[in-house]
């Protein structure tokens, strides 16, 4: 798919880029360490447990939290389920084409599952029912609208919004059964982590790559920071390489930009539950 | 806590910063253009390189470079439950990952139309599978003869016990707190694979990130030394 | 002639410092002058080289190469070269002024038949093309067929033709030698042709390693016949 794409961008647009990324511009007017405005809104979906659709700048994903009783993993008896998917429906751009997820939906995916479990953001041991036998199996699923790059932060932001507003119905075992009762749990969160995705272009590291920027890009990372401001995962993409100095850049970038995003996501999600 | 580490050794008997015992062989399978064998602590993975070659499917031809395809395989027996042999997601992304280690140290620019496949096969896993996959299929390449900016070696750093270690194993990434593989290539000093799973501080990081680094040269001696025993000792028999 | 430093290097591997021109496998890192192959670095004062010991063959033109037509179509013949590219023999390169409605290309060359030519074009855009029109170059009736890997053929042919004109010259075999590795050996009796091959297998097997020429030579010597 990039290759395709990549020869749609024009090249005189390519030399301007990288001319303004010289003196520290963009070609969209952001400074090289600025988002694009970040849009969320959560609860829109009713038939799901928990939803959000996050907007940045024309990047557009929704995602979806579903609910079910299933039986733990063998070895980790104590702990509930979590299970992320991301797709990219052929609706969302020119070149998507449908079928099973290629190896970019596929990265993407579990590169944002990898910021969610290692961040430990759910405490997946209260989500047990009985151990051993029950527990609760929260399935997380996005579906990208349309693309305009950083999916993965985009991806990420809509996963953790959905979650944190996301009700649990609570199951009980009266005599061996199973029942739904009518009360509702929060989801268990220990902390928020924010994905922060920087390009490498032409040795400028920019954040928030638009799908302009990352058709341009040497190398893609992906740095997921928690509360703590501690780094939780990281993926590297793409074919370009990185020196030592621009790593130590990139995690105090990655840890400077996560504190805004958090407060913005915590603004959305804790303020409208004040409302109601 | 504790576990892992005792009195300054690790569960293995290993060193905060010592490497599990690493081989590796070249020109292993005859049918390859280039083919590598690397036993890496329990690993045990077979590389084969393919190419330059025609491309099929034609469509994946590029008119100005070669076309780089990487394939990172477990075989059903190579883990304690068998392995349905279909490629997982997880395959998936390290196939992805792994090429795009390797990629930056290739002059494709110099094969345009033509193919170069990569086939990583773990026999037997261990930790730290992708990093040895990367370092044998970097020693395949140059048996292959592609052209290449640099070598490539990878290898694992992480936290087990609150310490930074180097060069984690099976039960160190199950139990420990960190796992950072890292691909370098050393002459250019540039890292093309950066991966983290677990919680680290940033000052954690860095150190994590110079153990790795550390590692990836040791891994890089070795690689050296192979391919001068296999191409080059019937000089110093000779002379 | 000035001096020349040879080297073993490996990919990635620095050979010298300084301002050379790169001729052949050789990059630049900062000011220092890598490797990007397996091989012997050469140093002079024309620039650096590295000739390397592992690789497929890549085709260049003046090449001479030994082929198999696999497949015909209605202007060329297209032509297994032992690399990633299929080679073409135009018809007009055999026929004079071809014409396709008259000429029957089956009289000249059919699909199996063994080829010795050379590249006349070639570029990262198109296929190879070749030629039979020159002397020692067509249809290979006889001989026996031998593969070696195509970074040794150098060697094979040593300096100037040196160590190929030292094997023919003792065994009092021909030996074409394609520099896609692929070679054909005819001789008068057997024994000899096989004497030819022992030594071709013996310097693809020790190409990189000093005093070959004399090695062969008296290798050759003991054991004709």
């Amino acid at each position: 798919m990039s290759r395709r794409s990549s020869i749609v961008i024009e090249h005189l647009r390519q030399e301007q880029m990288e001319a303004l990324l010289k003196v520290g511009k963009r070609l969209d007017g952001r400074g090289l360490t600025d988002y694009r405005e970040l849009k969320i809104e959560t609860g829109l979906i009713k038939k799901a447990e928990g939803s959000a659709l996050v907007s940045l700048g024309n990047t557009q994903v929704i995602a979806g939290v579903k609910i079910e009783v299933d039986k733990p993993f063998p070895d980790m008896p104590d702990k509930g389920l979590l299970i992320c998917n991301a797709e990219v429906l052929p609706l969302a751009s020119a070149y998507a084409e449908p079928g099973p997820p290629d190896e970019a939906a596929i990265e993407l995916a579990r590169v944002v599952d990898r910021g969610i479990r290692e961040s430990e953001m759910i405490d997946l041991s209260k989500l047990v029912i009985k151990e051993n036998e029950k527990v609760y199996a929260v399935f997380i699923d996005v579906s990208i609208l349309n693309t305009d790059g950083n999916l993965f932060d985009a991806t990420s932001y809509a996963v953790v919004s959905a979650l944190l507003t996301t009700k649990i119905p609570k199951y009980e075992i009266i005599n061996n059964e199973l029942i739904k009762t009518n009360e509702f749990i929060n989801m268990p969160i220990n902390t928020i982590p924010i994905s922060v995705t920087m390009a490498k272009i032409n040795n400028s590291i920019v954040v928030d790559p638009t799908n302009e920027e990352e058709m341009c890009m040497d190398a893609r990372v992906t740095m997921t920071v928690d509360e703590a401001n501690r780094v939780c995962a990281v993926q590297k993409g793409e074919r370009g390489t990185l020196s030592i100095e621009q790593i130590k850049e990139i995690i105090n970038l990655a840890i400077y930009k996560s504190v805004d995003i958090r407060e913005k996501i915590k603004g959305v999600v804790y303020g409208k539950e004040k409302e109601q | 806590m504790g576990k892992l580490i005792q009195n300054g050794i690790r569960i293995d008997g290993r060193k905060f910063d010592e490497l599990r015992p690493v081989k590796i062989e070249v020109g292993v399978l005859k049918n390859a253009d280039g083919s590598a064998y690397i036993e890496f602590g329990n690993n045990k993975i077979v590389v084969a390189v393919y190419g330059p070659k025609e491309v099929h499917p034609k469509h994946m031809e590029m008119p100005d470079k070669a076309t780089l395809r990487c394939r990172y395989h477990m075989s059903p027996f190579s883990v304690e439950e068998r392995k349905n042999p279909a490629p997982s997601r997880r395959e998936i992304e390290i196939s992805k990952v792994t090429r795009e280690a390797l990629e930056p140290a290739l002059i494709l620019e110099d094969y345009p139309r033509t193919a170069i496949d990569i086939y990583v096969e773990v026999l037997q896993s261990d930790g730290g599978s992708r990093c040895a996959g990367i370092t044998a299929a970097a020693v395949a390449l140059a048996d292959a003869g592609i052209g290449m900016r640099d070598m490539v070696c990878a290898c694992a750093a992480g936290k087990v016990d609150d310490t930074i270690v180097l060069d984690i194993s099976d039960v160190e990434d199950k139990e420990g707190q960190a796992d950072m593989p890292v691909a370098y290539l050393p002459n250019l000093k540039q890292i093309s694979l950066m991966q983290l799973d677990g919680k680290l501080t940033a000052e954690e990081y860095e150190e994590c990130l110079n153990f790795a680094l550390k590692g990836c040269l040791q891994v890089y001696e070795i690689q050296k030394e192979t391919l001068q025993k296999r191409y080059f000792s019937e000089v110093s028999k000779s002379e | 002639m000035s001096e020349i430093k040879r080297k073993y290097v490996l990919p990635g591997d620095y050979i010298v410092d300084g301002n050379y021109r790169l001729l052949l496998n050789a990059i630049k890192i900062g000011n220092s002058i890598h490797s990007t192959r397996i091989g012997i670095a050469e140093v002079s004062d024309d620039g650096v080289r590295v000739i390397p010991l592992s690789g497929v063959y890549i085709p260049r033109v003046g090449d001479l190469v030994i082929g198999k037509i696999i497949s015909q179509s209605a202007l060329a013949w297209d032509v297994d070269i032992n690399s990633c590219f299929i080679a073409h023999l135009p018809a007009q390169d055999v026929f004079e002024d071809f014409n396709p409605a008259k000429d029957d290309m089956k009289k000249k060359f059919n699909i199996g038949d063994l080829l010795t030519c050379r590249i006349t074009a070639f570029d990262r855009s198109r296929d190879p093309l070749l030629t039979v029109a020159d002397k020692d170059l067509g249809k290979i009736k006889e001989g026996e067929i031998v593969k070696i890997a195509p970074t040794k053929v150098p060697r094979l042919i040593g300096k100037r033709g040196s160590m190929i004109q030292t094997i023919e010259n003792i065994t009092k075999c021909n030996v074409i030698v394609g520099q896609n590795g692929i070679l054909v050996i005819s001789g008068e009796d057997k024994s000899s042709i096989e004497l030819t091959i022992k030594a071709i297998k013996i310097i693809e097997k020790e190409a990189h390693t000093p005093n070959l020429t004399q090695r062969i030579k008296e290798m050759l010597e003991k054991e004709k016949v």
